[in-house]
């Protein structure tokens, strides 16, 4: 399933098959790597791994359309979920020595698209949907005994989306992005009216309520649903407005474990540019600049995290996917492209592969 | 006049094979002037003759007359309910005018509560406008007209359930109007869709306005297999569950997918976006299938679940609906330049 088309070209399998791990450790230090899903010219799905040049260096078929990918050292494994309401994920190792592995949403779950490892790479977590009850979970894997499920936590709300492991190991964050949907009705949205997003942070360790963060609530329709950490710890968190379209409410802000939660204000014209939708949401590589993606509006901007004001804006037509390279950002598009901003130099590249809204940056 | 635009309609159904081909901007003019606003008004006529009906229903008792009255306002909403931009999508009107799904029965409840209560506040439209918004549309009305102790309706005990229908209509009166207002206004988003610009925020381009027609069309006919039919045909487990179709009670649940259908259908006739002969000679046949499975579903939903050649046609309307997704949301997109938006327009 794996083609290993550049190290095959450049070093021959038995290169990599050689490769040992601390290795392979080394190669990514030099040359970062990074990973996205992808649909093929053919309208198939799949996910892509690539060096920074944009060499593809492996790609992997996936059963229908992925969404976010997690990576893990320790555990020697990435897993590229399922874009809601999709019921697989899949299990693969990055440098394409043993075969993916994919697992399947338990009965009444189904995933939404993100996860993470833990820090030592023994447990594996997704947010799932409990539909029945129109609640989120976080379902937790185990990833020494063939990723069974082991059990799961609430996320204290509906429809959560991105998580995150906070810099501490021990803190999630999830964005519960407060939207009900149920498999029977597809990806229709059933609450508009009655949406309750937040941000919560859940203890990984017994899955309890930290804190639950809610923005005032004339702002209950602003669905929280991406997320990243800055170097202060403040978790960056984009969304996507579901009210009335001729209505423009700020859609970037930061939440603390303080308990602090409030939108930056963005300039009118660059906010109307977002379109209401934020597709992805990034920390530079200094966690001192976060970028936010709009692929409604063919948008990126790169906002100073200390200052909490954009610095930069450029177009992407359908540009989502967003991951720090050295010196800034690469962004990628639905319609192939990749492009550098924010300080990244790199030429625009275009592939024969359309990008999904994700993009990871490996280590 | 009706005998014009029967001929009209006909001479549309066997005409796109050999389609004119319009500039992209006729495309939209076209979709806006032949479709959207008259749709539009029709829909604001409709909810107009209900509220009236209903009113007559409270002073004189003419059930069948209001019932007869609701039916046509349904169907007049169901062939604008994919228009999912500009004022349809304010003021949470599409979910006042029609919460659906709702599959926890929300309304369903609250609807029998404010009836057990009689509660005065409901009889009014300011009241009402205060109250969850599964309370005041089409499925309320429907409890309403066709529900448990719907007969009271004509006698005394019935006054507050009348009462209460009127405002419900009424309401539906009013939100049509102001939709109906919305597509009419000459500076608003009829200008904005027609004429984009870069300095409007929704169409900046005359190919973000078709992105957005070609997008409400295939999101429609998505939304419709999701939500209409899908949910209570008999699928893996053999079992069908009629009481997830909407409008069962009042035996609507197929005029109404049919006047969804037609809907999308008039609305890619009549903006013409359809060029390509061999693709227009598919569209026509998907919803040519469709047309043939509406013929073989005559029964009321329960009875039509449970007889092999009537299920068999529900399921050919699924199909249909796949073909007309693949053909819209990818074929014509792509014959048009469009971008189907990989990475957008999917809530992710």
């Amino acid at each position: 399933m794996w083609q290993r088309r550049a190290f095959l070209k450049s070093a021959g399998a038995g290169f990599l098959a050689s490769l040992a791990p601390r290795q392979l450790l080394a190669l990514e230090a030099n040359d970062l790597v990074f990973a996205s899903s992808i649909q093929t010219s053919a309208g198939k799905y799949g996910a892509v791994l690539m060096g920074e040049r944009g060499d593809v260096i492996s790609m992997i078929d996936l059963p229908d359309r992925g969404h976010d990918i997690t990576i893990s050292r320790e555990a020697g494994r990435g897993v590229v979920f399922a874009r809601q309401p999709g019921t697989f994920a899949l299990v693969f190792d990055p440098f394409g020595n043993e075969a993916p592995q994919t697992l399947t949403s338990v009965e009444g779950r189904h995933f939404f698209g993100h996860g993470v490892f833990s820090p030592d790479g023994r447990l594996l977590y997704a947010t799932e949907s409990d539909f029945e009850a129109a609640q989120g979970v976080i379902g937790i894997y185990d990833a020494t005994d063939s990723y069974r499920r082991i059990g799961e936590f609430p996320t204290y709300g509906t429809g959560p989306h991105e998580m995150l492991l906070m810099p501490d190991g021990v803190t999630f964050v999830v964005a519960n992005g407060g939207i009900e949907t149920h498999p029977d009705y597809g990806r229709a949205e059933l609450n508009i009216d009655t949406m309750d997003p937040s941000v919560v942070f859940i203890d990984r360790r017994d899955g309890k309520l930290i804190g639950q963060l809610r923005l005032e609530a004339g702002l209950h329709q602003l669905s929280i649903r991406h997320m990243a950490v800055d170097v202060q710890n403040r978790v960056w968190f984009g969304c996507q407005y579901k009210g009335a379209p001729s209505e423009t409410p700020q859609l970037i802000g930061y939440a603390t474990m303080d308990g602090e939660i409030r939108l930056i204000e963005l300039p009118t014209d660059t906010l109307r540019d977002l379109r209401n939708y934020v597709g992805s949401v990034a920390a530079s590589t200094d966690g001192s600049t976060i970028a936010v993606s709009s692929p409604e509006g063919d948008l990126l901007i790169a906002i100073d995290a200390e200052q909490k004001r954009p610095v930069l804006v450029e177009t992407l037509r359908n540009g989502c996917g967003l991951a720090a390279d050295q010196t800034g950002f690469i962004a990628t598009s639905g319609k192939g492209e990749m492009i550098g901003i924010a300080g990244a130099e790199r030429p625009q590249q275009q592939f024969d592969f359309l990008f999904d809204n994700h993009m990871l940056r490996l280590g | 006049m009706r005998i014009f635009a029967a001929i009209f309609a006909t001479f549309l159904l066997v005409a796109p094979a050999s389609a004119q081909i319009i500039s992209p901007s006729e495309m939209l003019r076209s979709s806006v002037t032949n479709f959207i606003r008259p749709q539009t008004k029709a829909f604001a006529t409709r909810t107009a003759e209900l509220s009236k009906a209903m009113y007559v229903l409270c002073e004189n008792g003419d059930l069948t007359a209001a019932q007869e009255a609701f039916a046509k306002a349904a169907t007049a909403y169901g062939r604008i309910e994919f228009l999912r931009v500009g004022p349809l999508m304010e003021d949470n009107r599409s979910d006042r005018i029609l919460f659906f799904p709702d599959r926890k029965g929300i309304g369903l409840r609250q609807v029998q509560q404010l009836l057990a209560e009689a509660d005065p506040t409901a009889a009014t439209v300011p009241g009402l406008q205060q109250k969850s918004v599964a309370v005041q549309g089409f499925g309320a009305l429907e409890f309403v007209l066709f529900g448990t102790g719907f007969e009271t309706l004509t006698t005394s005990d019935g006054a507050f359930r009348c009462a209460y229908g009127a405002a419900v209509a009424k309401n539906l009166e009013e939100i049509a109007s102001d939709i109906a207002a919305g597509w009419a206004d000459p500076d608003g988003i009829a200008k904005r869709l027609t004429q984009p610009d870069p300095a409007y925020a929704d169409y900046r381009t005359t190919t973000e306005s078709l992105e957005a027609i070609v997008g409400l069309v295939s999101h429609g006919i998505e939304a419709v297999r999701d939500t209409r039919i899908n949910p209570f045909i008999a699928k893996g487990d053999g079992k069908a569950n009629p009481k997830l179709a909407l409008f069962w009670r009042s035996n609507q649940t197929l005029p109404m997918l049919k006047a969804n259908f037609d809907g999308l259908r008039r609305l890619i006739e009549l903006s013409s976006v359809v060029t390509d002969p061999a693709l227009a000679e598919e569209v026509t046949a998907a919803f040519a299938r469709a047309d043939a499975a509406f013929a073989v579903v005559t029964s009321p939903v329960e009875e039509a679940v449970t007889d092999p050649a009537q299920a068999a046609a529900l399921n050919d309307l699924v199909i249909a609906t796949q073909d007309l997704q693949r053909l819209i949301g990818e074929e014509l997109s792509a014959t048009l330049g469009l971008s189907v938006g990989f990475s957008s327009l999917d809530g992710d």
